[in-house]
């Protein structure tokens, strides 16, 4: 329960990766204080520790004046891409044993005989069925024995298990045998954790349900004691304030509920960075961004309209970055939980460029990664990477890297593109490098089409919103490609998920299914459906120690023409529900329908009703959003003397200038280059760039 | 050092050229998001039975968006035959529309939309698709039975046809179709989405010949399926040379029951390229499984494409340098007026045929027989309500076991990459229960690694009457098993399985009533290598999964384990493999169907 000081001093958000942990620290004039340290995989709550003192003390402040405690975190992707989950068990319905291994049989390889399907994470010894069955109206047609179940769980007791799931055939129509099966187990093992598919997604399909179920058990106790371990920690330290949790779908939710269904934390960290992003352009006065995030081995790209980010219904973990199409699905283990919509593509500063049989120029998925890392490191690395291009180019500082701390070997560099990519090309090296820039760019824009023109959205209306090390140095490269006119880079790019934890607020997801065409519903019923979630979120809501009026509902649905098998997530209005406003909705869907996929049925083609959700909110007070960020200290204090980069044949090389961020107090015309601490920034000729009130370097193509 | 080869971009052009490829392949793709995400049908959505693609002024292909692996190369037969027929009245705002397997079409549930695309009064490109329709009439409902005897019973046929003339739809065309399919809401409202996926390519492609002009557009598209040449070339190159041959057998075609179908492959591999011979492969039979000889094409690059390097396109310039020869009139190349509306069954059973002429050539890098392809299932009739209800689905199963490793249990074969309908949605929709869903005991066939399992699925009728009809093989001529591996064991099709289990025949169309049960049982995938030589953890592995029994553990492994421990017996697994051993002979032939 939530119990917010009322004093509020600060309120914090740390986000864990695998490499660094962030800290975001805002106090009460919504001044903002950042801090990056190494995470320590022993014990993730040390560096928070540590890092928490690096940065209160200088601002003032210290643990016992934490107001809220926002967090987000790879503990449980990592749980199951590293396979470090409990040992559990499953139950399900007779003669369905395998669902779990079966999957839907999709490989997400063609012509590929090396593939191998992802390990179950139960293996089948450790799943058992009961002789049950409820039909698809819910009706129970063979009914479940107590004494059966008892054997059950007695044996997967015997085998030591450390946590049990629970999924039977046609649940989401009627869940009482699973409530059975949770009830004896309460009763044989009342401290043993386990999940039961009509909690954890009360939907239909039973691959997709199983396999969400049984990952809930498997990292609920590593999930639970981190959580735990961690909350110890930070009240021995003195901190009073509860602990948030970033969502898989951009809301917070409490420790407690996160250790219950941690299935909803598993892409706790990409989602605050898009919650960051999302929330910082709005506030700049963007409302419809595409977040442009590129790192040293992949780009990932997501999509905001109006303010709002765009949810997928399933995603899996481990199923490794997008090939090429995004229908090809099948690796990884699925998770049918809403998530923000992220798509990745393998291509970052640090992926290898190389000429295949045919004598095309490709650029990775292979990564040189931080070891031994691109050519100019000169720590070993002999293939040219999409960064060498970079300092061949003259985009990045040609002598080290900006903070200092690492020396940069622009003449290797060019040796190794000249003699390994130019010379079989027949050009000369800058236009190899150039080249090498160029597809990277063709390649990440794939990813930004996944989420865009695949969608029905034109890419042109939106800002590019540039995060991550590499982002800004390609994002102008990237919306010249698009036809996008303007891009955002905002302060301290590469802390923007913990950052984003400070704007989130709390949600919750319910969902039902109906399956009925829309013209057959009784209004009153489905107002009873929504106030039956309602009530669920608000009552949830109020645990978590929302007030009434801090509390917002949200309506969903998801529908399709019947017949169809795939749906759309229609956002609903709020208020009672009539005839006519049934008939606004089939019109709403219709219109959406010939959006997105550019066509849509006659009038007289009914429209089914798939399922509704809600999503419950609760807002955070107005005060402590955080603010204008600070400086770091290793940016540049002045311009620079310039240097010559290399703008394509129809520019050639330029003398460009060398600036830090609040140069662009005054705006400034291309070729231009922003060094930063973290990042640097590319204003190629043709662009002016500006800072704009929020500190953002606002970027406009001619 | 490489040399450039000739004809590819010079200079700053090779960059165009890599933006040009990227985006065009991305246009392909885009289509067929368009398609699954807008479809009617399980068939469309789950099994993923259709393809997109782009093709240059001269019909030949230059991007595939998602394939399946058995439409390969077929859109550049359909395109052809529309180029043949209609060559000088070819106009901006013409669609195309045919199925015809005599002219273009693979068979007739398999209908193509075709789109030129111009630009400034010129024709630049085809933006192309096909897609699996779940009924397109003829005498069975799903339009997919074994029992025809000829093209005429299988459905409406459509000849190459314009659907769109100038702009204007041939309104009498789409009442034609409308009236002769079962399910004519969601034929054509998955022929929308066809034609939507055109409109989407159309847009783009002349967004990208804006971009960089019709010149510069039909060289790079000339040089995309040239550069996908070369790699083919580049791959080829690294294969042994020589002749491979080998045979594999259908069990029937489902009217001559009992009569084995021959198939035979001669692949001959020379330099850079590489040719798929079918003759010797059977006349063509009275069943409906005879093949296009584009489906023949798309069993001889599945095969291939499977042993070479990923990364290389789907496109004409892979076409250029494999070629495949079948006798007409024979089942790989089926002559007027044979019936084909079951031709995936040879399809898959051609694949199993070059995979083991493959074997001789790379015998490391190319796995046992898999299951044989999918189990095609039709439960057609009235439900309650008095709704005609038609339920369409294909399971396949299961892989053969690898040179590195075990074949996947329960997993696509490659010829499709089709994935399972959900049970839940099949009950919700249809008036059908489905009683079971798992793995088979003792159905793999036994190697060093050993295939993979099969699983089977129990059906229950809920209405008073209905067809059944069922496409299913490999329940005499099992999977193969290689290098010593044995084969995996038969499927079978049975009705009422909890009580009398009556087997009823792998291709039958039946009556059936409620309450009636039926199981099929996929095949078992073929094993690689020595069972004896199986690592015996792995055995006890599976034993303690159930997969495999304690009594086969014994028998076809060679382990004994104690039960009691759940471990291996180490002493007397030695003793009863060195007897074994003895027993058996030298267990290393290349081939083996029988045990």
């Amino acid at each position: 329960m939530l119990d917010r000081p009322k004093a509020a001093a600060c309120r914090v958000g740390i986000d864990i990766g695998g490499t660094f942990t962030d800290l975001v620290v805002v106090n009460d004039q919504g001044e903002t204080f950042t801090k990056k340290v190494s995470s320590t995989a022993d014990n993730y709550a040390r560096a928070i520790i540590e890092g928490l003192a690096g940065v209160l003390e200088p601002a003032g402040l210290s643990v016992d004046r934490i107001s809220e405690f926002l967090h987000g975190t790879t503990v449980g992707s990592n749980t199951i891409l590293e396979l470090k989950g409990a040992r559990i068990g499953l139950i399900g319905t007779k003669g369905f044993r395998d669902i779990l291994e079966i999957r839907n049989l999709r490989m997400p390889r063609l012509y590929d005989l090396r593939w191998d399907k992802p390990a179950p994470l139960v293996e089948r010894y450790l799943r058992l069925t009961v002789n049950e069955r409820v039909d698809a109206t819910g009706a129970i047609t063979t009914p479940l024995s107590r004494s059966e179940v008892e054997a059950a769980v007695q044996r997967l007791l015997a085998e030591k298990v450390e946590g049990i799931a629970v999924c039977l055939l046609n649940s989401y129509a009627n869940p009482s045998h699973e409530r059975l099966i949770a009830e004896v187990i309460r009763e044989l093992a009342p401290d043993l954790p386990y999940s039961i598919s009509s909690d954890v997604l009360p939907q239909m399909k039973e691959y997709e349900r199983t396999s969400t179920t049984v990952v809930n058990a498997y990292i609920m106790p590593i999930v639970a004691s981190y959580l735990k371990h961690l909350g110890d920690s930070l009240r021995n330290e003195g901190m009073k304030a509860p602990i948030l949790l970033m969502q898989s779908n951009g809301g917070l939710t409490t420790a407690e509920e996160a250790s219950e269904k941690p299935v909803n934390i598993v892409e706790s960290g990409p989602a605050a960075g898009v919650v960051g992003a999302v929330r910082h352009a709005v506030n700049s006065g963007h409302s419809d961004i595409i977040s442009f995030d590129m790192g040293g081995t992949t780009a990932k790209a997501s999509v905001a309209e109006n303010g709002q980010f765009v949810l997928s219904q399933q995603y899996s973990v481990g199923g490794g970055i997008m090939i090429s199409s995004r229908l090809l699905t099948g690796g990884g283990y699925l998770l049918a939980v809403p998530a923000i919509d992220v798509a990745e593509v393998g291509a970052g500063g640090g992926s290898i460029v190389w000429i295949d049989a045919g004598g095309s120029m490709q650029i990775g998925p292979e990564s040189a990664g931080a070891n031994p890392g691109p050519v100019c490191y000169n720590k070993g690395g002999d293939r040219p990477t999409v960064t060498d291009a970079n300092v061949i180019l003259g985009y990045i500082n040609p002598e080290y890297l900006v903070g200092g701390e690492l020396k940069l070997d622009a003449a290797r560099a060019r040796n190794h593109f000249d003699r390994l990519l130019a010379k079989p090309l027949g050009v000369d090296v800058t236009t190899a490098a150039y080249g090498a820039r160029q597809i990277a760019i063709s390649n990440m824009i794939r990813a930004i089409k996944a989420v865009t023109s695949e969608r029905g959205r034109d890419p042109r209306g939106f800002t590019l919103f540039a995060l991550g090390g590499n982002g800004a140095l390609f994002a102008a490269g990237m919306a010249r490609e698009l036809g996008i006119k303007s891009i955002l880079v905002p302060p301290s790019a590469g802390l923007f998920s913990a950052y984003g934890l400070l704007h989130a607020d709390v949600e919750h997801y319910y969902g039902e299914t109906v399956r009925r065409l829309l013209r057959d519903i009784e209004p009153d019923t489905w107002l009873r459906s929504w106030s039956r979630l309602e009530d669920k979120a608000r009552a949830q809501l109020s645990l978590d120690g929302f007030s009434e009026d801090e509390i917002h509902i949200r309506r969903f649905a998801n529908m399709r023409y019947k017949g169809q098998t795939f749906e759309m997530n229609i956002s609903l209005p709020d208020g009672p529900l009539t005839e006519a406003s049934l008939a606004t909705i089939e019109e709403a869907f219709g219109t959406e329908h010939e959006r997105t996929y550019g066509h849509r049925a006659s009038l007289d083609e009914p429209v089914q009703l798939i399922s509704i959700q809600i999503a419950g909110l609760a807002a955070r007070p107005g005060s402590a959003k955080p603010g204008k960020p600070q400086a770091h200290s290793g940016d540049l204090r002045a311009e620079q003397p310039p240097r010559k980069a290399y703008f394509g044949s129809e520019h050639g090389w330029l003398d460009t200038a060398i600036i830090p961020r609040s140069a662009l107090t005054e705006p400034r015309r291309g070729p231009c280059i922003v060094e930063e601490y973290d990042t640097t920034c590319v204003i190629p000729p043709n662009a002016t760039a500006r800072l704009d009130a929020m500190s953002n370097i606002i970027i406009t193509l001619e | 050092m490489t040399a450039l080869p000739v004809g590819q971009p010079k200079g700053d052009d090779f960059i165009n050229f890599e933006l040009f490829k990227n985006e065009l392949f991305s246009i392909a793709d885009e289509m067929a998001v368009t398609i699954c995400r807008t479809t009617y049908s399980g068939v469309l959505r789950d099994n993923m039975d259709f393809s997109t693609g782009i093709a240059d002024a001269q019909g030949r292909l230059v991007a595939q968006g998602l394939t399946l692996p058995v439409h390969l190369g077929s859109i550049r037969t359909a395109l052809e035959a529309v180029m043949n027929k209609y060559a000088g009245d070819i106009g901006d705002g013409d669609v195309f529309i045919l199925n015809d397997p005599f002219e273009g079409g693979m068979h007739l549930p398999d209908i193509f939309i075709l789109k030129p695309i111009f630009s400034g009064g010129e024709l630049i490109a085809f933006a192309a698709t096909t897609a699996h329709h779940v009924d397109v009439g003829g005498h069975v409902p799903g339009s997919n039975s074994v029992n025809s005897t000829e093209i005429f019973q299988e459905g409406l046929r459509i000849p190459p046809l314009k659907l769109v003339n100038g702009g204007k739809h041939d309104v009498a065309l789409w009442g034609l179709i409308q009236s002769n399919v079962r399910l004519p809401i969601q034929l054509l409202g998955d022929l929308r989405a066809q034609l939507a996926a055109c409109e989407i390519a159309q847009r783009k492609v002349l967004a990208l010949t804006d971009r960089y002009g019709l010149g510069a557009a039909r060289s790079y598209m000339a040089e995309i399926t040239d550069y996908t040449e070369r790699l083919a070339r580049a791959a080829l190159r690294e294969l042994p040379d020589g002749e491979f041959d080998f045979e594999d057998w259908i069990d029937d075609d489902g009217m001559d029951v009992g009569v084995p179908i021959r198939l035979f492959v001669t692949v001959r591999k020379k330099g850079e390229t590489v040719e798929f011979d079918w003759t010797g492969s059977a006349p063509q039979v009275r069943g409906a499984i005879n093949c296009t000889l584009s489906v023949t094409e798309a069993a001889s690059y599945t095969a291939l494409r499977s042993i070479l390097p990923g990364g290389i396109p789907n496109n004409d310039g892979v076409f250029r340098v494999i070629r495949t020869i079948a006798p007409k009139g024979s089942i790989a190349n089926v002559a007027m007026p044979g019936a084909c509306a079951a031709r995936a069954l040879t399809g898959f059973r051609m694949v199993d045929c070059a995979f083991g002429a493959l074997s001789k050539m790379v015998p490391d890098r190319v796995f046992a027989a898999s299951d044989g392809g999918n189990v095609g299932v039709t439960v057609a009739g009235f439900d309650r309500s008095g709704s005609r209800f038609v339920y369409v689905d294909f399971s396949c199963g299961t892989w053969g076991g690898r040179p590195w490793a075990d074949g996947i249990d329960g997993i696509s074969n490659i010829f499709v990459n089709m994935a399972s309908q959900s049970v839940e949605q099949i009950e919700s929709e249809h008036p059908i229960e489905i009683l079971a869903y798992e793995f088979a005991q003792d159905r793999c066939g036994a190697g060093k690694f050993r295939g993979g399992a099969p699983f089977y699925r129990d059906y229950r009728i809920k209405v008073p009457d209905a067809i059944l009809q069922i496409r299913a093989d490999r329940q005499t001529i099992r999977p193969y098993g290689l290098h010593g591996g044995k084969a995996g064991k038969p499927g079978s099709v049975s009705l009422n399985p909890n009580t009398s289990n009556d087997p009823i025949g792998s291709k039958v169309t039946i009556n059936v009533r409620e309450g009636d049960e039926f199981r099929y049982v996929l095949p078992g995938g073929g094993g690689w290598g020595d069972p004896l030589q199986r690592d015996p953890v792995a055995v006890l592995k599976d034993v303690r999964n159930e997969i495999v029994s304690a009594s086969a553990a014994r028998q076809e492994y060679g382990v004994v384990l104690d039960e009691a421990t759940l471990s291996v017996d180490q002493a007397a697994t030695e003793k009863l493999r060195a007897s074994l051993s003895a027993e058996r002979g030298n267990a290393t032939e290349f081939v083996n169907w029988v045990n």
